[in-house]
């Protein structure tokens, strides 16, 4: 009995049985994702469509999954049609058209939009869960905390 | 051999050496005779003079030669016996299953509250740790003045100490002072204080203290300490190593902290106390648990330094410290600082007649630094701050039921000219057990140099300093085996400095007047058979600033010992409940009551004949398994333990 007491003691004290959480990209081939987060886990790792991450150790509870998106397509689009890059050009029935952005306005930097998944996921000691974020299941996400002054 | 072990031998063959020296001596040594006799009420006795009816033993010893009796006990730790104050031992605050010394005192009374996020507080954004009483205190950190062995305890640039600095193993007892006293404490004792003092080996000998600790998320905790009263030297050291890797990511560290401290007990009554204690925190803010940060590392180095000089011819007790407290703050995002804070006192306490006393005091301090963001070079203009007071406390007992407590202080600061500070109180005991009490206290906190210099995230040099006027009266019953005490208090704030908005649009600014109305409880019974139990609750109307400033809470603590001639049990259980938090003032950003059950098991065994204590000990936190946040989305640790083992020689 006291072994039995102490063995669910250092299980449920130890990080080891906390739930295991695996975030898969299904968004769209020319969607990036990165700094997905969920529960107190963070990785920091950019997914490509199609790419998972490392499995987490994420806090027992219920959380969103948070993340960064990057439309690529856009982007690139952006890009050419700003003429930001030599040979690359926005076109139209084979020609090329000129740049017609305010260089003022030009930005060449990708901007990552803050998103979240729209389902909530419970996760329990000792689970494990896949979660696959898709284009049906996300939306901004405006509740990035500020920080605690201290 | 090992060299720890031979370190170990060594320091035991001196000890041995000079218990030995001492009993051929015939204990001359020792000069207990000199220090005050510890009252009932808590007072203090002039030096010199004859203790009274109720201090002299009742039955002669049987024929035999005379025995001179010596009364060791160290001065109270309190001076105004008209506050609300509460007397925490330093052992239980050890043994406490709390993280950190401020958590413990936060689960000993109802009035203090003091948010966590995990094994460590940190430091700057997300950090943890700052002391609430009475309404006030909190984000900023400040409006709580810890003192620790006399000296003031604060950061030069920062105004506030760090909360992972103070470890209970040397500490003898505590003191917690609702209500704030500007008058004998001078500035940021506002809503409270927070008064440390720190153990010495009362009698001769050598004292030794091991404690290792293995836990939940790879947290390891190695203490190793010394007590030793060697003639007339006193000398206590301990070493703190703590590291863990966190509930979650980012929320790991590593806690370093030394302490050395020696007392010479000239022949003639006087006192010289050196103490040094330093400390380096490295950890992290690991963020919201919805948006984790990645690597906001932090890193402190931070040393404190006094050196005390007391005197005690008859009538008058002659008092003077000095000490400085420097420090070096790194973070993640390139802030660096360079701080310090130094300063005096001076006190004589006179004796004037057998219910009488008057304390005198002077004080200076000055604190400043400097900052920079090394990732932009930036340097902000900081100015140092100082400050001058003179201080007196006039104590009365017309008759033994009755005491009066008035006091003043006069601060001067070039910036705001000078403050006048006062209080007064009065203690009735009513017999029986039955005593009323109340005190009206003036208190004071100037801006710090991060409100007034620093634009991280905003600034303000325009701040003027704030004040408060606590009022309190408390009834108390006291009996053996019940002790029930009851309190209502109001704080009056004018000017307190608030943090509004967020960076960029943040803003520092003093607020007009705010008025906290509140009441507090404890129903304590003690020594059942093997059982105490107490239970403590609050409530206070915190007004619209209700950021982080909780309107109710309730502790309670069941424990039981039982003793088995060498041996002994013992078990705890206490919880806490916090109600009405919110994330920010107009009470925007509610949170989740907390609710967290944490349970302590010690077994005790004296080895026999050689003077070794073995204490295995097993700590279990949030029993109940709880999902609970003091700040938003910072979630604290579910189920989690710790097993260690102290040893004591």
């Amino acid at each position: 009995m006291a072994g039995l007491l102490l063995g669910a003691l250092v299980l449920g004290g130890c990080e080891d049985i906390y739930p295991e959480v695996v975030v898969v990209n299904r968004t769209g081939e020319k969607i990036l994702l990165r700094n997905a987060s969920f529960s107190g886990c963070l990785w920091q790792q950019v997914l490509a469509f199609g790419e998972s991450s490392s499995p987490g150790r994420c806090l027992p509870g219920e959380d969103r999954v948070h993340f960064q998106k990057l439309d690529v397509g856009s982007y690139c689009q952006q890009q050419a049609e700003d003429g930001t890059i030599d040979g690359v050009c926005a076109c139209s029935q084979g020609q090329c058209l000129p740049a017609d952005s305010d260089p003022d306005l030009v930005n060449e930097r990708p901007l990552w939009f803050n998103y979240q998944t729209v389902t909530s996921y419970r996760v329990g000691y000792g689970e494990f869960h896949l979660v696959e974020i898709t284009c049906e299941d996300w939306e901004q996400d405006f509740s990035v905390p500020g920080p605690y002054g201290h | 051999m090992k060299p720890s072990e031979v370190l170990v031998l060594a320091v035991l063959v001196v000890c041995q050496a000079a218990v030995a020296q001492e009993t051929a001596d015939g204990g001359s040594g020792h000069e207990a005779a000199e220090q005050p006799t510890r009252q009932a009420g808590g007072g203090e006795q002039a030096p010199g003079k004859k203790p009274r009816h109720r201090d002299r033993p009742k039955k002669k010893p049987p024929e035999q030669s005379p025995v001179e009796v010596v009364i060791t006990a160290p001065r109270p730790l309190s001076r105004d016996n008209t506050g609300d104050e509460v007397l925490v031992e330093g052992q239980q605050l050890a043994r406490s299953p709390q993280d950190s010394m401020l958590e413990a005192l936060a689960r000993e009374d109802a009035n203090v509250y003091v948010p966590a996020r995990g094994v460590l507080h940190g430091i700057a954004s997300g950090a943890t740790g700052s002391i609430h009483m009475r309404g006030l205190g909190g984000s900023p950190n400040t409006q709580v003045l810890v003192v620790e062995d006399g000296v003031p305890d604060y950061q030069g640039i920062f105004g506030h100490p760090i909360p992972d600095a103070y470890l209970p193993f040397l500490v003898d007892r505590v003191l917690l002072v609702k209500g704030g006293d500007s008058v004998l404490y001078g500035n940021n004792a506002m809503g409270g204080a927070v008064v440390i003092r720190s153990r010495w080996l009362e009698s001769p000998g050598c004292q030794l203290l091991a404690d290792s600790s293995w836990g939940s998320y790879f947290t390891q905790r190695q203490v190793a300490g010394l007590l030793a009263n060697l003639g007339s030297w006193d000398l206590a050291a301990a070493f703190v190593a703590m590291s863990s890797d966190g509930h979650r990511d980012g929320a790991g560290g590593r806690q370093l902290v030394g302490i050395s401290a020696a007392r010479y007990r000239f022949a003639n009554g006087l006192r010289l106390v050196l103490r040094n204690k330093f400390v380096h925190l490295k950890g992290a803010d690991p963020g919201p648990a919805s948006h984790p940060f990645a690597d906001h590392w932090f890193a402190v180095w931070r040393d404190n330094a006094a050196l005390q000089l007391s005197w005690r011819p008859a009538g008058v007790r002659l008092e003077t410290r000095l000490y400085a407290n420097s420090g070096v703050h790194r973070l993640y995002d390139g802030f660096y600082s360079v701080d310090y804070v130094a300063g005096g006192a001076l006190e004589a306490t006179l004796y004037l007649h057998p219910g009488y006393r008057l304390l005198l005091g002077l004080a200076a301090e000055t604190a400043g630094g400097r900052v920079e963001d090394r990732s932009s070079g930036e340097r902000p203009t900081v100015r140092s701050l100082s400050d001058t007071s003179c201080y007196q406390q006039f104590q009365l007992r017309p008759v033994e039921e009755l005491e009066l407590v008035v006091g003043a202080r006069a601060l001067l600061q070039a910036s705001y000219g000078t403050a006048l500070l006062y209080k007064g109180g009065l203690r009735w005991l009513l017999g029986g057990g039955f005593a009323l009490r109340t005190r009206l206290a003036r208190n004071f906190r100037h801006p710090t140099i991060r409100e007034l210099y620093l634009p991280f995230p905003t600034a303000n040099p325009g701040l003027r300093p704030e004040h408060s006027l606590n009022w309190d009266l408390g009834a108390s019953y006291q009996s053996r085996h019940l002790e029930i005490r009851c309190t209502v208090y109001r704080t009056a704030a004018d000017d307190l400095i608030k943090y509004f908005g967020s960076w960029p649009t943040a803003e520092v600014v003093n607020i007009d007047h705010i008025v906290i109305w509140g009441v507090e409880a404890r129903v304590a019974l003690r020594k059942l058979g093997p059982f105490s139990f107490f239970l403590a609750g609050n409530w206070q109307d915190v007004g619209r600033y209700t950021r982080q400033n909780p309107s109710a809470k309730m502790n309670f603590g069941l424990q039981a010992r039982w003793p088995l001639g060498r041996q002994a049990i013992a078990a705890r259980l206490e919880g806490q409940w916090v109600h009405g938090l919110y994330m920010a003032d107009y009470g925007r950003r509610p949170l989740d009551d907390v609710f967290v059950v944490d349970a302590s098991l010690r077994y005790r065994y004296r080895l026999p004949g050689r003077g070794l204590v073995l204490e295995p000990y097993l700590l279990l936190r949030n029993l109940l398994d709880n999902r609970y946040a003091y700040i938003e989305d910072y979630l604290m640790p579910g189920l989690n333990f710790s097993a260690g083992l102290r040893l004591e020689m």
